[in-house]
């Protein structure tokens, strides 16, 4: 008995991620290979026909999978019914640019996309915000979506988490799906702490923790760091354009993630609404580490430098994630410290955060 | 090398690659370029679109000189983007070492069509490149390498390529027909109210251009109900012998002036499509279009590469026989093949 569709909302669909991203989700990657999906785009009118040049071409594929097709310029029309959306639209920084500026126009965006939002998706609609300032819009969003639960509003991190575990495989010759739990902490911007402390890699002996087979501290503080931080404007001067092809799929890993649970003993990065976990401010939408399970995700807790401890931190979250199902009350294991190197780089970022939170609100008044 | 657990079929890693070549000239206005396909199709290989979710593959992409950093950019997308299936990516501008061990070959690169250019002129541009190509995939694929013809004249371009790789088989070089006719899915079940997946076999007869014949007398639509005839359903031959045949031929067009680029995303996975029908086989009761090294079939010249309904076995394209052919249909398969053989023609005499 085939499944019943999902709605997708894409916002910013006619442009270059959304032409990376539609067929993605039309083939399955989003959702599962079993995941009837119908799409809906929604983009500016300037963008009108281009859009409508992409649902043609969305029929053109006949992707079995794909029930329908909405490409409209009415938010209202694109949020009805939605169960998932993917917000690509915002507006972009051109050169000469102030960053204020740009958090303005944003704002305004993301301000009214919340209410549409709000009153015409599906309830528990999952959202994930793309469009930079990425942490801020999903605030602002937040914000201004009040009956829209607050951990369903997230946004995209799991790109410099592939960016991250890219790098590690690199650098060690390794296939990059050997390697895992990197995390992202903060600020999808130059802030962001690419932290491989609790990695590991699978190799023919088990797994090792990456820090040691890497065996270069000062590459792992230094250059990774950096290099992860700054690839989106490596990629810019490469192609003369930004990353779409990476950032549609890091898209899919991270709804497919969150609705269909992470692997065991496995975590991925998302921006969340901060609880306070790590001693980072609560109120901001933060990169943590998190497990997702029955269509939730949960902060992974007690992060320490023992292997004996995430092994504790992962039952834990086991025990989270069963006790959730039950309950849905979340279950807190109380934090473990992380090193100084890394606070430093938690509270930088969380400071930016908290910053952006300031200039977002000074724009609404 | 890996083990299927569920066929225990080996899959040795190493030597499955696929050879993609991505013509995505600076000359030529990103436009119009090629690159816009590859790098729609790259993101689908390398999830498992092509070949299926268990198969891991390596990515040979090859560019020409002026396209080099812009093709390292997608390389840096492709290891960015953590592909489990994803084993290795080689971006070169090298064509030997692009074709060196591939199993596969999609040649999207050529000579694109401008506004003004004689047909003349693109077909002699590209049977040079076809030519050289040739040689290259002859020498260093892997023996048994599919190839794929993407990049217009994709039947004649096929078919320069066959000539020049003779020891290809020749029953391993086609070329895409495969999006005009999931264009044609798509129009039947717009047309109908219908799910795409429900409509089948249609056929795309001869050369991927506006010659191409769409014909729906053999398609069915799954009602629910049990499979019902197209034609019947439509009820309104005009339609499909008129209106339907011309936006069929002029989607492509139609594509541009709304996108302001040509089909990416579709061709991308039609391409993926025509690819994993091909190797891992067609459905029970369903056929597929591509373009094949004619052998007579349905009274068609042989020697000349045109779209056909097949199935496909264990890595080996059958024609359908046996169809009916009616005096309309006789007539815009004759058209079609007319005109492959003036293309025939024509890129002979600019290789002489």
């Amino acid at each position: 008995m085939a499944k019943e569709p999902v709605r997708v909302l894409v916002t910013g669909a006619a442009g270059q991620i959304g032409y990376a991203l539609v067929p993605m989700i039309a083939r399955g990657v989003m959702l599962g290979p079993d995941q009837p999906v119908i799409l809906h785009m929604l983009d500016i009118p300037p963008a009108a026909e281009a859009l409508n040049g992409v649902k043609m071409e969305l029929v053109d594929a006949a992707f079995p999978l794909l029930k329908g097709v909405v490409a409209t310029t009415d938010v209202v029309e694109a949020c009805t019914g939605v169960n998932i959306a993917v917000m690509v639209g915002g507006f972009p920084r051109k050169e000469g640019m102030e960053r204020k500026d740009v958090m303005t126009k944003n704002v305004s965006i993301y301000k009214s996309q919340a209410s549409a939002l709000e009153k015409h998706a599906a309830a528990n609609c999952k959202v994930v915000v793309v469009a930079n300032p990425a942490n801020t819009n999903a605030l602002i969003l937040k914000e201004y979506a009040p009956s829209i639960p607050e951990k369903n509003i997230t946004c995209l991190t799991r790109l410099d988490h592939n960016r991250a575990l890219g790098q590690i495989s690199e650098r060690l010759n390794v296939q990059v799906c050997d390697v895992k739990n990197v995390i992202i902490w903060g600020n999808h911007s130059s802030t962001q702490y690419p932290d491989v402390t609790h990695a590991t890699v699978k190799t023919p002996a088990g797994e090792k923790p990456a820090p040691e087979l890497v065996a270069d501290d000062a590459w792992l503080k230094g250059e990774f760091i950096s290099t992860v931080q700054q690839r989106g404007a490596a990629i810019i001067k490469a192609r003369k354009l930004s990353s779409a092809l990476s950032a549609a799929s890091s898209a899919c890993d991270h709804i497919r993630d969150w609705v269909l649970g992470t692997p065991e003993g496995t975590w991925v990065s998302m921006g969340v609404y901060s609880d306070g976990s790590y001693n980072v401010p609560a109120g901001l939408i933060y990169s943590f580490p998190v497990t997702c399970c029955n269509g939730q995700w949960t902060i992974v807790q007690g992060i320490g430098s023992a292997n004996n401890w995430i092994l504790i931190a992962m039952w834990a979250n086991f025990f989270a994630c069963y006790e959730q199902s039950l309950t849905s009350r979340p279950f807190h294991v109380p934090g473990l410290s992380i090193d100084e190197f890394s606070r430093k780089k938690l509270d930088l970022t969380a400071e930016e955060l908290s910053e952006e939170k300031a200039l977002a609100y000074s724009c609404l008044s | 090398k890996y083990v299927s657990p569920g066929t225990g079929l080996q899959y040795c890693c190493c030597s499955t690659s696929i050879c993609f070549k991505v013509i995505a000239s600076q000359q030529f206005t990103s436009t119009y370029s090629t690159g816009h396909i590859g790098y729609a199709l790259v993101p689908m290989i390398a999830r498992g679109a092509m070949l299926g979710p268990d198969q891991p593959v390596i990515i040979n992409m090859l560019d020409i000189e002026p396209a080099a950093e812009a093709l390292k950019g997608v390389k840096m997308e492709l290891t960015d983007a953590a592909f489990p299936l994803l084993r290795g990516v080689v971006a070169t501008t090298n064509v030997i070492e692009a074709c060196k061990n591939v199993d596969i070959a999609v040649m999207l690169g050529g000579f694109p069509r401008k506004e003004g250019t004689e047909r003349k002129d693109v077909i002699s541009k590209n049977v040079l490149i076809y030519k050289a190509q040739a040689s290259a995939l002859e020498q260093h694929a892997a023996p048994n390498c599919k190839v794929l013809v993407v990049a217009n004249p994709a039947n004649t371009n096929a078919l320069i390529l066959k000539e020049f790789a003779p020891s290809i088989p020749e029953e391993n070089i086609t070329c895409l027909t495969r999006l005009d006719h999931n264009r044609a899915l798509g129009q039947i079940s717009e047309m109908l109210g219908v799910q795409v997946n429900d409509v089948k076999n249609v056929i795309i007869w001869g050369n991927h251009s506006s010659s191409q014949f769409p014909d729906v007398n053999h398609a069915t639509v799954d009602t629910g109900n049990g499979l019902k005839h197209v034609r019947e359903l439509v009820a309104n031959d005009h339609w499909l012998s008129t209106e339907f045949i011309t936006t069929m031929q002029q989607r492509g067009a139609a594509i541009i002036k709304a996108r302001k680029q040509s089909s990416a995303l579709s061709a991308a996975s039609s391409a993926c499509d025509h690819i994993r029908d091909w190797v891992i086989g067609t459905p029970k009761g369903t056929w597929v279009s591509m373009g094949v090294y004619s052998d007579g079939s349905y009274g068609i010249q042989p020697g000349l590469i045109y779209s056909f309904p097949l199935t496909c076995e264990k890595g080996e394209w059958s024609i359908v026989q046996g169809l009916k052919i009616d005096e309309f249909s006789r007539a815009k398969m004759d058209a079609t093949a007319k005109e492959l053989i003036e293309e025939k023609s024509l890129a002979y005499s600019c290789l002489n």
